[in-house]
């Protein structure tokens, strides 16, 4: 019918067809980190990375953490749960604001991520060599729209990229009838006038508490107006 | 600074989603808009209510307004019939979503009123009505033109009150559905924007209503099933352009040698023998034509057969046939060339439905004329206006031009030859039988 069919078609294609290496980008609240957590991860899990500018290594591979007195015990960090996961076969490893990530952190994530052949990681309790499982899968999500603001080494790891601007299907399903297609679109418009599906499902709930005023006061501060007039001129139909 | 989102209220299923640009405008009439195609929305962003109403008021037309092909689609009636009454669906949706349309008027109507009232421009005083209508500016505005011409404000309160029902039995959200219907078109543009057109269009038409019984036939007119209002004046003339002549097959030697008593050249010697009157030279006759209208309209019921047997023996004539369809736009050719010096038409129009350009037609007819060669109407003599209604005014001007272009009459095509070859003027008795008009022309004679 229209464009977000096709972003979302191409996110399920892609992660049907078992794609390793998928990026997913576009506007904030869209949905890219549920649908890359939930849609086609092997044995149904996935592990998470939330990007920040003070992401360590230690956070992605693993980390000695203490144990008592009897010293320290080695913990394992999530890209490592995820090549392991699935009794070796490998899972699904979700890297969440990529752009963010920064010097040692980001040389971590390129090893990490990887080719199933070129990767490799070696334990430092058990000193053995571990690779990523065959079934192994990264899917990252960025909030920029220009894929020039991520590192190239990272882009080429890569090679299937898609935009996705608009909320999944399903994750509209959660909302009232009314929000529907309001939310559908809100996140179209420029940074200004965004609105998440994140800001629809609170306004959601507390509308039902509070009734539309209140919460659009509460969720929508000083444009709560604004986005009144435009609901109530959504809802007309 | 006030924010809008375009976004939020334009979804719909017959416009593919995506960013709109929001420039500023202002709250005065023409200071904002809404450009659907290129998502474009020109708003006043300062505070206050009435730039909130004002916003308000374009987010809706993102929200249900139609495409410019389903404007387009519309080509029987003006588009500045289909714009107003738009206008007027959208501030209704507003209204009944419960913002304050009071508020959608800048102080300008008044004057606008006075100033479409004095140039006497009724179609637009009531385009601009239906637009205004249920909004703070409507009673300004019809003080407006009150001022100037109180019967123009009676009329408009009919149009108004019509359009009002046309609208009061719909459900919001049909009224606003941008869901295609049947005809292809949205449903909430359909059954309500274009039955308000329809009504505005007959209204943009009318003559101006002026009596108690004009005003109640006006009334009448607007209802569902209603026939048109009097309009008084003629359709424009549309020829149309590209008639399918072919070259004539018929006896079509316009000059020809026939035998004379005198003349230059001794063409036919044997006859200063032979012949009784011995006319032995040669001269050529010229084969009368000229130029003929014939009226195809209802009430003539021509044969088609007679106009081609009148194409067929005189073909060096422009002949011509007219008839308009009552209250039609969609500038659909009332006139055909049915022959052109030599060319006869393979193929023409029935006509069969009213008359609505006699007048135009018949001075088109005057201009195509060459020299003193003889202009006919085949005519029964009703003249009608472009809603097919007789009218005393254009009946005389009809007279008025057959009396000036010295244009003979006749009543039947089988009559046209006649005339062509030998024509005679009208007998006062002849006139009789052409009704208003010869009726009228008797008078003109009197005088």
């Amino acid at each position: 019918m229209n464009e977000e069919t096709t972003c979302w078609d191409d996110v399920s294609d892609v992660l049907a067809a078992g794609m390793a290496r998928v990026l997913l980008y576009g506007p904030p609240g869209t949905g890219k980190t549920f649908a890359a957590l939930h849609f086609g991860a092997p044995g149904g899990a996935a592990e998470r990375i939330v990007c920040t500018d003070d992401l360590t290594s230690g956070e992605i591979t693993g980390t000695w953490m203490p144990r008592g007195e009897q010293g320290f015990e080695w913990w394992d960090g999530p890209a490592i749960r995820a090549w392991c996961a699935n009794e070796g076969q490998g899972g699904r490893l979700v890297v969440d604001e990529v752009d963010r990530a920064s010097g040692d952190a980001l040389a971590t994530l390129l090893a990490v991520t990887d080719s199933v052949e070129s990767s490799r990681w070696r334990h430092p309790d058990t000193r053995e060599w571990l690779r990523p499982g065959p079934d192994f899968s990264v899917v990252m999500t960025s909030n920029v729209d220009d894929l020039e603001e991520i590192p190239s080494a990272l882009r080429d790891r890569f090679p299937v990229r898609i935009r996705v601007d608009r909320p999944h299907p399903a994750a509209l399903e959660r909302l009232s009838a009314d929000l529907r297609v309001p939310a559908e679109n809100g996140s179209l418009g420029p940074a200004e006038r965004r609105v998440s599906l994140r800001a629809f499902y609170a306004f959601d709930q507390l509308r039902d508490a509070y009734g539309p005023r209140r919460a659009a006061d509460l969720v929508f501060g000083p444009v709560a107006d604004h986005v009144l007039d435009a609901l109530s001129v959504s809802a007309v139909s | 600074m006030s924010v809008i989102y375009p976004e939020l209220a334009s979804g719909r299923g017959d416009l593919r989603a995506g960013p709109w640009l929001v420039r500023a405008g202002s709250a005065l009439r023409g200071g904002a808009s809404c450009q659907l195609k290129e998502r474009i929305l020109e708003v006043p962003l300062e505070a206050g209510a009435r730039a909130r109403v004002v916003r308000a008021h374009e987010l809706m037309h993102a929200r249900v307004s139609p495409l410019a092909e389903h404007f387009g689609a519309c080509r029987d009636l003006p588009v500045r019939a289909l714009e107003c009454a738009e206008e007027y669906r959208v501030n209704a949706l507003l209204s009944r979503t419960g913002f304050d349309v009071g508020l959608l008027a800048d102080g300008s109507e008044k004057a606008g009123g006075r100033s479409l009232a004095a140039a006497g421009e009724w179609a637009e005083a009531a385009c601009f009505f239906v637009a205004v209508a249920g909004t703070g500016a409507e009673r300004a505005f019809l003080a407006g033109v009150r001022q100037v011409r109180p019967e123009w404000a009676k009329a408009l309160r009919i149009l108004g009150r019509r359009v009002e029902a046309v609208v009061a039995s719909l459900a919001t959200d049909v009224m606003a559905s941008t869901r295609s219907g049947e005809d292809e078109l949205p449903v909430g543009f359909g059954r309500s924007t274009l039955e308000i057109a329809r009504v505005l269009a007959r209204v943009m038409d009318a003559r101006v209503p002026v009596s108690t019984e004009e005003l109640r036939t006006f009334r009448r007119s607007l209802e569902p099933g209603g026939r048109r209002p009097v309009t008084g004046r003629f359709a424009l003339l549309v020829v149309d352009p590209r008639p399918s002549l072919v070259e004539g097959t018929g006896t079509s030697a316009i000059r020809r040698p026939r035998p004379s008593v005198s003349g230059t050249t001794l063409r036919y010697p044997g006859r200063l023998v032979f012949d009784a009157r011995r006319r032995a030279f040669s001269t050529r006759v010229t084969r009368r034509a000229g130029v003929v209208v014939i009226d195809q309209s209802g009430s003539m019921e021509i044969d088609p057969g007679e106009i081609t047997r009148l194409l067929r023996h005189a073909p060096g004539s422009l002949v011509v046939g007219y008839s308009h369809r009552p209250g039609d736009h969609t500038n659909a050719p009332n006139a055909w060339v049915l022959a052109r010096r030599g060319c006869v038409a393979s193929d023409f129009p029935v006509g069969n439905v009213g008359n609505g350009v006699d007048g135009p037609v018949l001075r088109w007819a005057a201009s195509m004329r060459r020299r003193s060669e003889p202009l006919v109407w085949v005519t029964d003599g009703q003249v009608t206006d472009s809603n097919d209604y007789p009218d005393p005014a254009l009946t005389d001007e009809c007279a008025q031009l057959v009396r000036l272009h010295r244009i003979r009459l006749v009543r039947r095509v089988s009559e046209v030859e006649k005339v062509l070859r030998q024509p005679t003027p009208m007998t006062p008795f002849e006139l009789r039988s052409f009704g208003r008009v010869g009726r009228r022309l008797g008078e003109l004679r009197l005088v």
